[in-house]
């Protein structure tokens, strides 16, 4: 019976991955010219966390971020419907030097880009808080983007005991 | 535009010029999720969930979100501003179905 359960994930888990690839072709092509409200909905497809890396930041070398963003992510989240997080980098915030976005993304969610918070100098600190979901356990990543264009990460794995991304 | 009852904004009681305060916002919202059909197909649809989030202060915008349904329903932010003066401070939530929904406050320096 086991058995059998596992052969049926299997299958269906294989279907959407191929699902999902076809949804990243078909979306390619609408994105140039592309109205605000459409482009944003291309920022979040469902794809694998590799691809959603790709499309966000291409081939540009990323670098480990632990001295400067603090993260705060719960090492387990009860509920995965509704994950508090926040993301603080130490990093002045002048105009000649600013952190201009926040990435997060969770590796594991279906549609793995959660949110992306663009920041100008006025906002005095480098910092953002949201209610997230996840899917499963898995790392959750804070991507930040600074003024002169470096990328720096920090990852972490937080454990879901109840999913929270449904469908 | 009016402000909506489904916003809700947080500042600190006082606030002095210069600090960097930090602001919690909140929105009533369904923020749907992909669903799928019993194949295990993903209908296609035009889901509703807040997919921009735009603060201004003193007609500046400061900050924006751009968001996926990855975050959760009622979907809560946290942000911060400097505070150099006086005026208003809005915040405004955009959903995939050209629901906008925003919340203004003035900011009162003491």
């Amino acid at each position: 019976m086991g058995g059998m359960t596992e052969d049926h994930l299997m299958t269906r888990r294989t279907a959407l991955g191929a699902l999902g690839a076809l949804g990243v072709v078909a979306a390619g092509g609408f994105v140039v010219g592309a109205p605000a409200t459409a482009r944003a909905q291309v920022l979040g497809l469902n794809e694998s966390v590799q691809e959603t890396m790709k499309r966000l930041f291409g081939d540009r070398p990323i670098k480990d971020g632990e001295a400067v963003i603090k993260v705060d992510f719960p090492p387990i989240a009860e509920n995965g419907s509704v994950v508090p997080i926040s993301v603080t980098v130490e990093s002045p915030m002048t105009p000649a030097s600013y952190v201009r976005h926040i990435y997060v993304v969770a590796d594991k969610n279906r549609i793995p880009f959660v949110t992306r918070a663009t920041l100008a100098p006025e906002a005095g600190r480098a910092f953002m808080g949201a209610n997230i979901r996840l899917g499963e356990t898995g790392d959750l990543r804070a991507i930040v983007e600074q003024s002169d264009g470096t990328l720096l990460m920090v990852k972490r794995e937080v454990k879901v005991t109840v999913g929270g991304c449904g469908g | 535009m009016p402000d909506s009852d489904n916003v809700r904004l947080r500042l600190p009681s006082t606030i002095k010029a210069g600090d960097i305060v930090q602001v919690r916002a909140l929105v009533l919202h369904p923020m749907e999720r992909v669903e799928r059909d019993a194949q295990g197909k993903i209908v296609q649809k035009n889901y509703n969930y807040v997919n921009k989030v735009i603060v201004t202060y003193l007609g500046k915008t400061i900050l924006t979100f751009d968001t996926s349904q990855g975050v959760a329903e009622n979907p809560f932010f946290s942000f911060t501003f400097r505070a150099t003066a006086p005026g208003p401070l809005k915040v405004e939530f955009l959903d995939t179905t050209g629901g906008r929904f925003e919340r203004t406050t003035d900011v009162k320096l003491s």
